[in-house]
C-alpha cells in the first residue's frame, strides 16, 4: 500500500505543485504585507511549473491512489487549457484597476485562484464519484469566495450569495444521485459502476432518476439551461477577471468531468469495437437528454443575449450559448465528437478571454460596461477596438478566425454521425449570435463618427497581453493543423479503446 | 426487522422537505438550513445502503459530505453577514438589484 | 414489534416532524432549534444502521459546529431586541402538496427498484472507528487530503469575506 501511494505521488506533481504554491502564497502574504504583484509573480511561476509537469505527463495512462484519480491524455489536454486560462487570469488580475485600488488585500485572492485551479485539475482526472464531488466542491467554494471579492459593492456579495445557494442545492442533488447510483451498483468507482451495469439487472428507472439528479450537478458547473440562473448575475457581480476564469476554465473542467463520467460509466466495450461509436448500456440513452439540454442551452443563451445592454451580462449569455454548442459534441458519442469539443475549447479560450480582457480594459478607462458607452470607441482606441472586433468575429464563428475552425469541426462531427437536425439548430443559433455581436461592432465603428474624440491611452503591457490573445485567435484560424493533431491524439480516456 | 425501503422512504421525505424549503422560503439562513436537511437525507441514504450492501464505502462518503457541509455553511454564513452589512437584509426577495 | 422497530419509528417521526418545523415555522429561532432535533434523530438512525462512529461525528459536526454557526448567523443578522423574529413564510397547503409529490415520485421509484442487497447484519455491532481510520490512511488517502485543502480554503475564505475592510489608505 505504501509503495502504491509513493508511486502515485510521482505522477501527481502538477497538483502537488499547486498545493505548495497555495500554502506559499498564504504564508508569504502574512510575512511580506501589501505586495500583491510579488505574490502574483510567485503564483504565475507556480502555474508554469505545474504546466511543465502536465506536459511531461502526455502519453501516460495510469490510475493512481487506489483508482481515485486517473492521468491520461484526455485529462492532460484539459489541464493544459485550464492552466493556460489561469496564467492569463493572473496577468489580467495584475493589471485590473477594479482589484488594485488599494481597498483590499490581494494575497489571498491569488491563493484562491490557485485553489480553484487545483480543484479544476482534480475534476479533469477524477475517476471516483467521491473525488468528482470533492473536486467540484473545491472549485465551487473557491469561486464563491472569489465572486464575492469586491464585497464593498452590494452586487458582488449578492452575486456570491446567489451563487452559493444555487451551488449548494445543485451539489445536494448531485449527491442524492450519487447515493442512488451507489445503492444500485455498490461502488463509487466509475469503472466498477460500468462493470455492474454491463452485467445487467440494474433497474432502469432508478438509474435514470440517479442520472437526472447528477445532470443537475454537472449542468450547474457548465451552466447549461435550465441550471444557468446563477450565471448572468454572478458574471456581472464578480470581478471581471474571475468572470473570465469561470467562463472558460470552470466550463472546461465541468465538460471533462461530465464526459469522463458518461463515457466511462456507460461504455459498452463489445459494441464499440465494431463500429467506432460508443454504445450505451443498460438501456439508458443518456445522450438524448444531453441533446435536448444542448438545444435549450444554445437557444435560450443566444436569444437572451440579444436583449442585454451590459457587456458582462451579454458575454455571460454568449458563454451559455457556447456551452450549448459544445454539448452537441458530447451527443455524437464518438472520438470525433470529443476531439471537436477539445478543438473548440482551445479556440474558445483565446477568443473569450480576449473579449473579457478588452471589456475589462475599457471599463477601467471609462468606468462603464454599458454597450452605449462603446459608441465611437473605434476612434478613441482604434487598436483595442479592432482587436475586440476580431474576438467578436471569432465568437460568431466566421473565417478566418479560430472560432470558425472550432465550429467547423463540431458541425462536421455532427453531420458525419447523422445528427443533421442538431447541426441545423446550431447553425441557426450562430446566425442569431451574429446579431448581438454586430450590435457592439456597430456601436464601436458606426456611431458618433462626427464628434471629436479624446484618445484613450493604454500602457505597453496592455498591448502585449492583447496581442498574446489576438495572435492565437488569428493564427489558429489559418494554421490549425497542429492543434487538430494534438486534440485528435488526446482523445484517449483511460479504459476506453 | 426494518426493510431498506423504509429508510429510503424516510430519506426521500426529508429530501423533499428540504427542496420545498429551498424553493419556497425567502430567508437566506432558512434556505441554508433546508440545504442541510437535503444533505442529511443524502447521508441517511448512503448509510442505509452501506449497511444493507455490507460495504463501508457509503459510510466513508458520509464523512466527506459532513466535512464539505461544514465548509459550505461557514462560507455561506460569511457571505450572508457581508451582505447584511451592505444591505441590512437577509431576504432573498429584497436582494434584487440584478434581474434578467 | 421489536425494540429496533420501535426506535426506528420514533426517530423517523422526530426527523420528519422537526424537519417540517424547520421549513414551515414562522420563527427563525424555532427553525434553528428543531433542526437540532432532526440532526439528533438522524444520528439515532445511524446507530440503528451500525454506524456508531458516524453517529458521534454527526453530533459533533452538525450539532456542535454547523448548528452553532447557524445560530450565530441568526443572531448577527437580526437585531434581536428591536425587530420581531418573524420571517416570511409559505402557504402550508401548496408546500405540502409539492413535498408529497416529490417524495411520492422518489418513493415510487425506490419501491419498484430491485436493490439486490443482503439482509442487515444482526448481533452485536462491531465498532467501526478502527476500520474507518485505516481506510482514511490507505485507499481513501487522496480524498482525505483534498478534504483538508477544502477546509483550509473555507477557513481563510470565510474570514476574508466576513471581516470588515479597513478604509483605503
Amino acid at each position: 500500500m505504501l509503495q502504491q501511494i509513493l508511486d502515485s505521488v510521482k505522477i501527481f506533481q502538477p497538483e502537488i505543485t499547486l498545493v505548495i504554491v497555495l500554502c506559499a502564497a498564504i504564508l508569504i502574504d502574512l510575512i511580506v504585507k501589501n505586495k500583491p504583484q510579488f505574490i502574483a509573480s510567485i503564483v504565475m511561476a507556480g502555474l508554469f511549473v505545474a504546466g511543465y509537469f502536465v506536459i511531461q505527463q502526455s502519453g501516460v495512462a495510469v490510475s493512481i491512489f487506489s483508482n481515485m484519480f486517473v492521468v491520461d491524455s484526455f485529462s492532460v489536454f484539459f489541464k493544459v487549457i485550464i492552466l493556460l486560462t489561469a496564467i492569463f487570469v493572473v496577468m489580467f488580475s495584475m493589471q485590473s484597476k477594479e482589484l488594485n485600488n488599494g481597498k483590499r488585500k490581494l494575497g489571498e485572492y491569488y491563493a484562491f485562484v490557485i485553489s480553484m485551479t487545483l480543484g479544476m485539475l482534480l475534476m479533469t482526472g477524477a475517476s471516483n464519484l467521491l473525488m468528482m464531488y470533492l473536486s467540484i466542491e473545491l472549485t465551487s467554494l473557491s469561486s464563491y469566495i472569489l465572486a464575492g471579492y469586491k464585497k464593498e459593492t452590494p452586487d458582488s456579495s449578492e452575486a456570491s450569495l446567489k451563487y452559493i445557494i444555487y451551488g449548494a442545492v445543485s451539489s445536494g442533488m448531485l449527491l442524492y444521485g450519487i447515493s442512488i447510483l451507489y445503492g444500485l451498483t455498490g461502488s463509487l468507482n466509475i469503472y466498477d459502476v460500468n462493470q455492474v451495469i454491463q452485467q445487467g439487472g440494474v433497474s432502469l428507472l432508478a438509474l435514470i432518476a440517479a442520472n437526472l439528479l447528477m445532470i443537475v450537478g454537472f449542468g450547474f458547473k457548465i451552466s447549461a439551461v435550465p441550471f444557468h440562473f446563477w450565471t448572468p448575475d454572478v458574471y456581472e457581480g464578480a470581478p471581471i477577471t474571475i468572470t473570465a476564469f469561470l467562463s472558460v476554465a470552470s466550463k472546461a473542467a465541468g465538460f471533462a468531468l461530465m464526459i469522463r463520467y458518461f463515457f466511462v460509466g456507460y461504455y459498452d466495450p463489445l459494441a464499440s469495437a465494431i463500429n467506432g461509436y460508443f454504445t450505451t448500456i443498460g438501456g439508458f440513452d443518456w445522450h438524448i437528454i444531453i441533446a435536448i439540454l444542448s438545444v435549450a442551452t444554445m437557444t435560450i443563451g443566444n436569444f437572451t443575449a440579444v436583449w442585454q445592454n451590459n457587456l458582462k451580462r451579454l458575454l455571460a449569455y454568449s458563454s451559455i450559448a457556447h456551452a450549448g454548442y459544445m454539448m452537441m459534441g458530447v451527443v455524437v458519442l464518438n472520438n470525433e465528437g470529443i476531439s471537436a469539443i477539445m478543438i473548440y475549447f482551445a479556440t474558445y479560450l483565446f477568443m473569450n478571454l480576449g473579449a473579457f480582457y478588452i471589456v475589462m480594459l475599457i471599463a477601467d478607462k471609462i468606468g462603464s460596461e454599458d454597450i452605449d458607452s462603446y459608441k465611437g470607441l473605434g476612434y478613441k482606441a482604434p487598436f483595442m477596438a479592432v482587436v475586440f472586433a476580431i474576438f467578436l468575429i471569432s465568437l460568431t464563428g466566421l473565417p478566418p478566425t479560430a472560432g470558425f475552425i472550432g465550429k467547423l469541426y463540431l458541425f462536421a462531427a455532427l453531420i458525419n454521425s447523422g445528427w443533421i437536425w442538431l447541426a441545423i439548430v446550431g447553425v441557426l443559433n450562430s446566425v442569431v449570435s451574429l446579431y448581438y455581436y454586430v450590435r457592439i461592432f456597430r456601436n464601436m465603428f458606426l456611431r458618433d463618427i462626427d464628434i471629436e474624440h479624446e484618445p484613450i491611452k493604454f500602457s505597453p503591457s496592455h498591448f502585449i497581453v492583447a496581442l498574446l490573445l489576438v495572435i492565437p485567435t488569428l493564427v489558429l484560424g489559418l494554421y490549425f493543423g497542429p492543434l487538430v493533431d494534438f486534440a485528435q491524439a488526446s482523445v484517449g480516456i483511460l479504459g476506453i479503446k | 426487522m426494518i426493510p431498506l425501503n423504509y429508510y429510503l422512504a424516510l430519506s426521500a421525505i426529508l429530501f423533499s422537505i428540504g427542496v420545498v424549503g429551498v424553493l419556497a422560503r425567502r430567508n437566506a439562513i432558512i434556505v441554508f438550513m433546508s440545504i442541510e436537511l437535503m444533505l442529511n437525507s443524502v447521508n441517511l441514504t448512503l448509510v442505509a445502503f452501506s449497511a444493507y450492501l455490507g460495504n463501508a464505502t457509503g459510510q466513508m462518503f458520509v464523512f466527506f459530505v459532513l466535512t464539505v457541509a461544514a465548509a459550505e455553511a461557514a462560507v455561506g454564513l460569511a457571505i450572508i453577514i457581508a451582505l447584511f452589512r451592505n444591505k441590512m437584509t437577509v431576504n432573498i426577495d429584497e436582494i434584487n438589484i440584478m434581474k434578467w | 414489534m421489536s425494540l429496533i422497530d420501535i426506535l426506528f419509528y420514533f426517530f423517523a417521526t422526530i426527523a420528519v416532524v422537526s424537519a417540517s418545523i424547520v421549513v414551515f415555522s414562522r420563527n427563525i429561532i424555532y427553525s434553528a432549534f428543531s433542526l437540532l432535533f432532526t440532526f439528533f434523530a438522524v444520528a439515532g438512525l445511524y446507530v440503528l444502521l451500525n454506524a456508531d462512529f458516524l453517529a458521534i461525528t454527526q453530533l459533533l459536526i452538525y450539532v456542535g459546529g454547523i448548528l452553532v454557526l447557524m445560530l450565530f448567523g441568526v443572531m448577527l443578522t437580526h437585531k434581536v431586541v428591536s425587530v420581531d423574529m418573524k420571517t416570511g413564510t409559505l402557504k402550508i397547503l401548496p408546500a405540502a402538496l409539492i413535498t408529497s409529490m416529490i417524495a411520492g415520485t422518489l418513493i415510487g421509484i425506490f419501491t419498484v427498484t430491485d436493490w439486490r442487497v443482503a439482509p442487515l447484519q444482526t448481533g452485536d455491532p462491531i465498532p467501526t472507528a478502527k476500520g474507518i481510520g485505516e481506510m482514511f490512511m490507505t485507499t481513501w488517502l487522496l480524498p482525505f487530503e483534498v478534504a483538508s485543502v477544502i477546509l483550509l480554503i473555507a477557513l481563510i475564505g470565510a474570514a476574508i469575506i466576513a471581516r470588515r475592510e479597513k478604509e483605503a489608505k
